[in-house]
């Protein structure tokens, strides 16, 4: 038999099944070129990118020193809990929530958030899911490795403020990038990535640049289930630079110890180099602990306690020294001593005013404290005698005092190099306000600007400035607290990707001083004036200390109308200062809230930080135990 | 048995058809070693071709016809086997209880098994009847034989099996007169019904979900569960696309079975380990050493000297053509995942085994083409 013998054209349709055959592999052939002729570059790809990760590996942030290389930040090893992308979406992160929140003593909310930030991120594939990991979350991850792949633990450095609250508002801390950072596109040409940890507040903040490392990463081989296979590659990181403060840590603790010992543990104390501007302490109190912010903002307990320091009336997030606003009241007569006579308001001659008890604008009759006669302005200084100032503002006239806040700088920032400084409210800032208001700026205003009420509302660390100014008889130095950062090597091989260039070291980049334009006696009178507030019998007699010349001012600013000026209400006191009085090395400002008057509150805790100094420039020996007990 | 082989019998003996099998298999061996180097499957495999190889040559040896006659026996032996795999005996993998684990025997598939018995048993049917068109009587009777085994199969339930079927029926009503404005009925019948039951399972939820998505992710793979089938559908397109034209040519270190990427890398995803491996060249060429199987197989159908054996090797020929197209369709991404495996190359003593069986019948047919 053979198939041509057949009936039904049984030879065409074994013909036909082989064509058919023929034709389905054909079509194989086709989709195969397609695959992998056509697309085969963009496969490559596709396998690579799903078989390399990259790890990234944490530069060391600089650490924060005093000027005699006392530590005040450092970074400490912990573990972290690592979620890694990849397995994640192979899995229905809603039903891990739950078991993380439970497993890991989170906080529910915090968990959603951390599943939906990781699944917008691609490159970088990792995110922290709980900082600080102790022994109990290590071990649970451990046990659980087979059911979360995703979850692991990783050493990383974290930032340590090892003083707590002490200086907290200069450091500021650190924290992951925000949402709304990420977006920043000044933030995006630097290429941060979500969970990068960047500078918030303070220091950290301003010189986050410096501080913080560049990291690098290890380019790994997985498989399928994210699980490291082999190391491909390792880019080492470049730890961030070191950086010496201009802080004298032993003071700061003085500084704080003194408004901790206050009536109302509330207000700053902040002492300066006026002779280069260097800040040797900055309190502000109350005061908060970085730590909290660093370790425990992924626990239930931590986020309330950061809540609360927000929600606290106390307020103990603003840095006082810059960022509060206070009336000067007395303080003020200072740089409108030295104005009036620039202005030839007064001269050093004839610097006789009318104290009057007061002055009557209209039919308002506005006291002065004391009945001083006629008295010379250094005796006026000395006696704060606001019945003289009423008067010389109004000789200046508003154009006088407005030119007095421009020339000292009271119109702007001080430079200061730390974040958010405020700028002072004055007669020139709200002129515009007051005449949309009223039609005309009134002399009881011009009245009141002289002793540094109503419209005057200054930041005590410009009123350092200024004082500062005075005692170096007119170089305004810009304070800050830049004194070095060290330099670090360069990492790698130049020219090749895994190379990060040497940081040269740093110093702090001085501007020309402001200069103010006075006579040497012009100088001198004041001086003499604030001399005597201390030595010659004036409001701040008490504080007087041997050997060493304190020159200063005292200042009750009025919070509130007289006869409810009590409690809360309560006058802020203040006091500007600088020592010795002809050759000042150190000038200090305090504010302390709602306590009272200055030469009973502000004065005394100065005094304090007077004595710190001179014991820290061994003017003095340190005092022992024998003379504490006393 | 060697002792009957006669002097002839050596010398119409298929060489080339002989060796073209045991070469794709030689490759599939390394292939397979290439998917899990770690592992033994490699050397199971060629133990499994030395088994296939004793069965084929007392099938290649013996005369086909006698086997025909006995074809009740064996079809019978097939259904028992397949019963067996449903009763306690039967081993359930992955939620189908496809397999049976026998004392002395070991583990086994006996759906691959039942195929040759089901040809056997087909062909001895076809091939008595009268010539003339074929009649509706003879139509049913053909379906009959066809229902035994895949209805125990879709018991198990193993759909992919069941399908492997099919084209072994169609070639032998197709190539026992079965009037062409039928065939063309039918195909009519598959472009419209398939979509319109496709249409109405999904809507009344006779095809399961994941019977859906396996569908579905052909289509669109990134959309449907890339965690389920359609993460087998991209990985195994990924392993393939990224074979290029030359492939990796056995540098595993990165590849995409040995980092777990790629399911079931030695057995059903073998051809993209292959792909992976051996680039655009070696696919191709695998495809052409298929197509040169098929068409040797073919001819000995067309040389074949009775209907009988013409019928036995083109319902194997139909049901390899099958199996490759399928299990390679996968593979690309353009046919669902089903677990069909890739004839002589899959790991797998089971169908190894049976493939090679059917081969030698092919021989067999082949070797007696001289009508006494």
């Amino acid at each position: 038999m053979k198939i041509g013998d057949q009936v039904q054209n049984l030879g065409l349709r074994v013909i036909a099944i082989q064509v058919i055959a023929f034709i389905l592999l054909g079509l194989l052939g086709a989709r195969l070129y397609y695959l992998q002729i056509v697309k085969g570059d963009y496969y490559s790809e596709r396998a690579e990118s799903q078989r390399v990760r990259f790890i990234p590996i944490p530069a060391p942030r600089g650490a924060i020193l005093d000027r005699n290389g006392k530590l005040l930040v450092d970074s400490r090893p912990t573990y972290n809990v690592v979620l890694s992308n990849e397995p994640l979406k192979k899995i229905n992160v809603n039903d891990r929530i739950e078991e993380y929140s439970r497993g890991l003593d989170l906080d529910h909310q915090f968990v959603i958030e951390r599943l939906n930030l990781i699944r917008q991120q691609n490159e970088f594939e990792a995110l922290v899911l709980k900082e600080n990991a102790d022994m109990k979350d290590i071990a649970w991850v451990e046990s659980h490795s087979l059911e979360f792949p995703e979850l692991r633990v990783e050493l990383q450095p974290q930032r340590f403020y090892p003083h707590g609250t002490t200086l907290a508002h200069v450091l500021g801390y650190v924290g992951e990038i925000s949402p709304a950072q990420l977006k920043d596109p000044d933030y995006q040409e630097k290429g941060f990535r979500p969970g990068d940890i960047i500078g918030k507040g303070g220091l950290e903040q301003y010189y986050d640049e410096y501080l913080r490392g560049r990291p690098g990463y290890r380019k790994v081989l997985v498989d399928s289930k994210g699980r490291v296979q082999s190391e491909l590659e390792v880019v080492r990181p470049q730890s961030g630079q070191d950086m010496v403060t201009t802080i004298d840590l032993d003071i700061q603790l003085r500084a704080e110890k003194q408004l901790a010992e206050s009536v109302t543990k509330r207000g700053t104390i902040t002492a300066m180099d006026p002779n280069n501007g260097e800040l040797l302490a900055m309190a502000s109190a109350p005061s908060f602990d970085p730590n909290v912010f660093v370790q425990a903002s992924s626990r239930p307990e931590g986020r309330k306690q950061i809540a609360a320091y927000w929600q606290d009336e106390k307020r103990p997030l603003i840095n006082r020294a810059i960022q509060g606003r206070y009336p000067p009241g007395s303080t003020w007569k200072i740089p409108e001593s030295l104005a009036g006579l620039q202005q030839g308001a007064i001269t050093v001659e004839r610097s006789n005013l009318v104290c009057g008890g007061g002055i009557k604008i209209g039919n308002k009759f506005t006291r002065c404290m004391g009945s001083h006669g006629s008295p010379p302005l250094s005796y006026a200084i000395t006696k704060s005698c606001d019945g003289y100032y009423y008067r010389l503002a109004l000789k200046m006239g508003i154009e006088g005092v407005i030119k007095m806040v421009e020339d000292f700088g009271y119109d702007k920032r001080s430079g200061i190099d730390v974040p958010n400084e405020k700028v002072p409210t004055t007669p020139k800032s709200m002129m515009a306000y007051v005449l949309k208001k009223e039609g005309k700026w009134s002399d009881i205003r011009t009245v009141y600007s002289g002793i540094g009420q109503d419209t005057v509302d200054v930041t005590p660390i410009s009123m350092l400035r200024a004082v500062a100014a005075v005692g170096m008889r007119g170089k305004m130095y810009v304070p800050h607290f830049l004194r070095e950062f060290k330099p670090i090597a360069a990492i790698g091989t130049e020219g090749e990707h895994d190379y990060f260039p040497a940081r040269p070291s740093l110093s702090f980049q001085h501007p020309e001083p402001k200069i103010l334009e006075a006579t040497p006696e012009q100088w001198d009178v004041v001086i003499k004036g604030m001399w005597g507030v201390v030595q010659g019998g004036g409001t701040a007699g008490s504080i007087r200390i041997p050997d060493f010349d304190i020159a200063g001012k005292t200042g009750t600013a009025q919070v509130a109308e007289l006869g409810k000026d009590v409690g809360d209400k309560k006058d802020h006191a203040w006091f500007v200062s600088f020592a010795p009085a002809y050759k000042p090395e150190i000038a200090v400002v305090a504010l302390i809230e709602n306590v009272g008057f200055g030469g009973s509150h502000a004065a005394p805790a100065v005094k304090g930080v007077y004595e710190s100094y001179r014991v820290a420039r061994g003017y003095v020996p340190a005092p022992t135990a024998d003379d504490k007990a006393e | 048995m060697v002792a009957i082989i006669e002097k002839r019998d050596l010398r119409d003996f298929d060489w080339v058809l002989t060796l073209l099998a045991v070469a794709i298999a030689a490759f599939g061996v390394w292939q397979i070693h290439n998917a899990v180097p770690t592992e033994s499957f490699w050397t199971k495999q060629i133990f499994g071709i030395g088994i296939a190889m004793i069965a084929f040559i007392i099938v290649a040896f013996t005369d086909y016809r006698r086997l025909i006659d006995s074809a009740p026996i064996f079809y019978i032996a097939g259904l028992v086997l397949l019963l067996l795999v449903l009763t306690p005996l039967g081993v359930t993998v992955n939620g189908q209880k496809a397999w049976l684990r026998l004392p002395l025997v070991g583990q086994f598939q006996p759906s691959e098994f039942a195929k040759v018995p089901t040809v056997l048993m087909l062909a001895k049917y076809f091939a008595a009847r009268k010539a003339g068109n074929l009649k509706l009587k003879e139509m049913l009777i053909g379906v009959s034989i066809f229902l035994g085994p895949v209805s125990l199969i879709l018991l198990e339930p193993d759909a992919g099996q069941a399908i492997t079927y099919f084209p072994i029926l169609a070639a032998m009503l197709f190539l026992s007169g079965l009037k062409v404005r039928w065939v063309v009925l039918a195909a009519i019948a598959a472009v419209v019904f398939i979509p319109a039951a496709w249409y109405v399972g999904v809507e009344t939820g006779k095809i399961k979900r994941y019977q859906q998505e396996r569908i579905l992710a052909i289509t669109n793979p990134d959309q449907v569960d890339p965690r389920g089938y359609g993460y087998h559908t991209i990985q195994s397109t990924i392993t393939v696309g990224k074979g290029g034209l030359a492939g990796i040519q056995g540098e595993t270190e990165t590849s995409q079975s040995v980092l777990k990427f790629l399911p079931e890398p030695q057995t059903d995803f073998i051809f993209a380990v292959t792909a992976e491996n051996t680039g655009f060249i070696g696919c191709v060429s695998l495809l052409l050493a298929y197509a040169l199987l098929l068409s040797l197989m073919i001819a000995g159908a067309r040389d074949a000297s009775d209907r009988a054996g013409m019928l036995v090797i083109m319902g194997i020929v139909c049901g390899l053509a099958f199996q490759i197209f399928m299990n390679i369709g996968m593979a690309l991404g353009i046919l669902p995942v089903i677990g069909v495996p890739l004839p002589l190359m899959s790991a797998g003593l089971s169908a190894l085994l049976s493939t090679f069986v059917a081969i030698g019948f092919v021989v067999s047919v082949k070797l007696r083409r001289f009508v006494n």
